[in-house]
């Protein structure tokens, strides 16, 4: 497709530094419960049929936790999808056209998941006489279908920048010059290792919450279970790391092309770009040292939740850097070039309803210290 | 003209839009009124201290989260996934103009969700009053929601004063000429559904006459208030309706048999909710609720409907076509080409016709050339025009609206006409946006498709009557 003049493109309604930090912001808070249900899950169902007495029950506290956690991901995951549309829509839009059932697919494929995640965690709730073999195939198939999600957004958000690539798939994927909708990116060599670095980072984010939740949600599970918890944090954040160094070498050394390494390898950028690479052992070399020292409290543990969401953070901020290098090749003047008429009326609403909200729910939060405890199933 | 698109056999792909929007409205006015029905209804029973009441209200809390947190929720982004696929340029715009305030409904809908969770998670555990607290926080986030939602639904209606440059703003698009009508109604609508579910739910979850009939009682003067509401918003939606969405409506057989349709069932509804739950509670079975609610989805499903469909030949009128282009472009597009204007029509061309492309410093198609090209060729240029230009609310041989039936036994050159007149010929239609030479194109495709004319029919076309 022609390049496109970023002139002629309509007017930005807010700075694009506003936009961006938005879309990263959300998609940073997205991956918390997102990494939850997309590593955590399937371990928790596979512990659940397979694990030792501590694994099963580490696996019913993540599944009673999970409608949640999944609501918060969708929830959170509009941030980013809505900011993505302001700035993006001339790249957005056509790789979804081109994939089109596919993409609508991630709909119809996570009404069954959600309500899975559902059916399993009433399952836990009723004992085990509630946990039927239909309640437990329904926390499997959900496991597999939020991967499947996994696969279906990481072809929608790789051909957004896959621009050179468009042409060809839509030529194949067409009937009269119209996108039939049935493409997927596979041929993209940024693909594969892209898909499984997010399980890398969520094997990290579900080391970091079990750890947390271990010592301050679990108010209720004995000492065998925290310290169960605590080694199965350790080995899951360094599985995590690990697994994120290897396909992020693959990734980076392997898949870029001159353009994108030239930029996140110059100047300031390549530090941001080390420490991308760096930063997910960070959680991991924390809980060692801390379970290394015995000094693994409540305080210290929040600090390595705190580093996770650094990770994520820093991992966030990376990918939109790298975004918009690729997508010079559709809109080479860069897409921070577009003009910007700023909104500032409806700016400033937003802002303050922001901050008003984020009272409102700091005030309901805080009511729940005035709740009897639950009683016990 | 940056945007493929996609082609949806059958149905189109817009029609995609309407079936995700009409199942999901139809759960998030419960999400808005069930909110408003869960709040007073809750603070009633702790109020009376009434226990089988208030286990009653938990478990249709239940049933709510479970509806309208994932069903909802989901259903909802579903409308941005299916707007980005089959209107990407109306999107754009409504995005674009828009976006604060969608941030701002994002925030709302955040305090809806941690509400609804606590409000159930925490049932029996808070004190009364903060629980209630949470309800209402919930029911008011859930109405703010619907309010700022509408004022952006609304404008792709009638923009009103935003279509002057000179008073475009953010503002002047939210309060709209369709937006006080339309809140109304959908307050009304969010209202009415509720009673509704609460009785089909109530009918099957409760055994005890007292409990059975307070229900039937309580939910009945909200369900008359909504049916009230629809009504006012409704006429108030009418009144402020685009001169082109009134004649629509007066036009389209469809809308006529749709309109008079809405009216019926919301007559029957009101009837029944009048003769029902109000006069008799005891009436209230499971039969009655279920008819009662499906009555009451028919006519929401037909209102959705009707609303969509007015605003032909617009996505966003006067500002985004039905086939994704804005009108200023048409003039121009008539000029240089249908095809040349869009990236994919035009890449579409180069590479299968390179013989029409004229070479220079920047490749453009040469119009002329279009014509010389062997009829089946032409046929096939002219299924690209009809996919980029009519493919939106039209499907080809079979299915929705299709082309096909509709040109039935024309000629070509009737075809011609109807193409070069689209919107002299019918005011929704769009206005034909291609050079002269594509619109033979087009009609030589549509004659392609096109069965012909039915045999048997007295008198034969072009002979006299038998008498």
């Amino acid at each position: 497709m022609p390049p496109i003049d970023a002139n002629s493109l309509p007017a930005l309604p807010a700075p694009f530094w506003f936009v961006e930090f938005f879309k990263v912001l959300g998609f940073t808070l997205h991956m918390i419960p997102m990494n939850l249900w997309y590593a955590g899950l399937i371990l928790a169902v596979v512990l659940g049929a397979f694990g030792c007495e501590q694994g099963r029950r580490w696996g019913s506290r993540l599944m009673l936790q999970m409608p949640i956690l999944v609501a918060a991901g969708i929830n959170f995951g509009i941030v980013p999808l809505l900011f993505l549309q302001v700035a993006y829509a001339k790249a957005f839009y056509p790789a979804t056209i081109l994939m089109a059932w596919f993409w609508i697919a991630v709909i119809g494929l996570l009404i069954p998941a959600y309500y899975g995640v559902y059916v399993y965690s009433f399952g836990l709730r009723g004992g085990p006489e509630a946990m039927t073999p239909l309640k437990r195939a329904a926390g499997w198939g959900s496991a597999v279908l939020f991967v499947g999600i996994g696969f279906l957004f990481v072809n929608g958000l790789s051909l957004t920048t896959n621009v050179g690539a468009w042409a060809e798939i839509w030529e194949r994927h067409s009937v009269d010059g119209a996108a039939t909708g049935t493409a997927l990116n596979l041929a993209d060599p940024t693909f594969w290792p892209r898909w499984l670095l997010m399980f890398g980072l969520a094997l990290g984010t579900t080391a970091a919450w079990t750890a947390f939740d271990a010592l301050w949600l679990a108010g209720r599970e004995g000492e065998d279970y925290r310290r169960w918890a605590l080694r199965f944090a350790l080995t899951a954040a360094i599985a995590g790391a690990a697994w994120t160094t290897v396909v992020g070498a693959w990734y980076v050394f392997g898949t870029w092309d001159a353009a994108v390494r030239e930029a996140m390898f110059a100047g300031p950028v390549s530090l941001l770009t080390w420490l991308t690479g760096a930063i997910p052992w960070l959680p991991a070399v924390l809980l060692v040292w801390l379970a290394w020292t015995k000094q693994l409290t409540r305080t210290t543990v929040a600090f390595v939740a705190g580093a996770q969401l650094a990770s994520l953070a820093v991992n966030a901020i990376s990918r939109q850097v790298v975004q918009n290098v690729e997508l010079r090749r559709l809109i080479p003047a860069g897409v921070s070039a577009q003009k910007v008429v700023p909104d500032w009326g409806p700016m400033a609403l937003f802002l303050i309803v922001f901050v008003v909200g984020v009272g409102v729910l700091a005030w309901m939060f805080a009511q729940l210290t005035k709740a009897t405890p639950e009683a016990s199933s | 003209m940056h945007y493929p698109w996609w082609y949806v056999p059958d149905l189109t792909a817009p029609m995609l839009i309407a079936l995700v929007s009409v199942v999901h409205v139809l759960v998030s006015h419960y999400a808005v009124g069930g909110g408003l029905f869960l709040a007073a209804e809750t603070a009633l029973a702790y109020r009376t201290q009434d226990r089988e009441y208030l286990g009653y209200l938990k478990g249709h809390a239940k049933f709510f989260m479970l509806v309208t947190v994932a069903f909802g929720a989901i259903t909802g982004v579903g409308i941005w996934w299916t707007i980005g696929l089959a209107s990407p340029l109306a999107t754009e715009v409504l995005i674009r103009t828009f976006v604060f305030g969608w941030a701002t409904e994002y925030v709302f809908f955040v305090l809806e969700i941690a509400a609804a969770f606590l409000f159930y998670y925490y049932w029996g555990r808070l004190p009364e009053k903060i629980h209630v607290a949470i309800g209402w926080i919930y029911a008011a986030a859930a109405w703010i929601s619907l309010v700022l939602i509408t004022g952006i639904t609304a404008f792709m209606l009638h923009p009103g004063a935003w279509l002057d440059p000179g008073t475009r703003s953010f503002w002047t698009g939210f309060f709209n000429p369709q937006f006080l009508p339309q809140t109304v109604a959908r307050t009304g609508g969010a209202l009415l559904l509720t009673s509704l579910y609460v009785y089909l739910h109530a009918s099957l979850a409760i055994q005890d006459k007292r409990l059975h009939d307070l229900i039937a009682k309580r939910s009945a003067g909200p369900a008359l208030l909504g049916a009230v509401l629809i009504t006012v918003g409704g006429l108030g939606w009418y009144v402020f309706l685009p001169e082109s969405a009134k004649a629509s409506l007066d036009s389209a057989a469809v809308l006529n048999v749709l309109a008079v349709l809405i009216f019926a069932l919301t007559a029957v509804v009101f009837v029944l909710l009048y003769v029902g739950p109000y006069r008799n509670p005891g009436w209230l079975s499971p039969g009655f609720a279920a008819a009662l609610t499906l009555f009451g989805i028919a006519a929401f499903s037909t209102g959705e409907f009707i609303r969509e469909a007015v605003r032909k030949p617009y996505v966003l009128y006067n500002v985004v076509l039905s086939n994704q282009i804005y009108p200023d472009q048409v003039a121009k597009l008539r000029v240089d080409g249908y095809l040349e204007g869009g990236s994919w029509t035009k890449a579409y061309v180069a590479k299968h016709y390179p013989q029409v492309m004229n070479t220079g410093t920047v490749a453009t198609i040469d119009e002329k050339k279009l014509l010389d090209l062997p009829h089946e060729d032409k046929v096939r240029l002219g299924a690209v025009l009809f996919q980029h230009h009519c493919n939106d609310c039209h499907a080809i041989k079979r299915g929705y609206s299709a082309v096909g039936p509709l040109v039935r036994g024309r000629t070509e050159e009737m075809n011609l006409w109807t193409v070069e007149h689209l919107d002299r010929a019918h005011f929704f239609m769009p206005p034909w946006a291609g050079t002269p030479e594509e619109a033979r194109l087009l009609a030589a495709y549509m004659t392609s498709i096109a069965p012909p004319r039915p045999q048997g029919m007295i008198p034969e076309t072009g002979s006299p009557s038998p008498r």
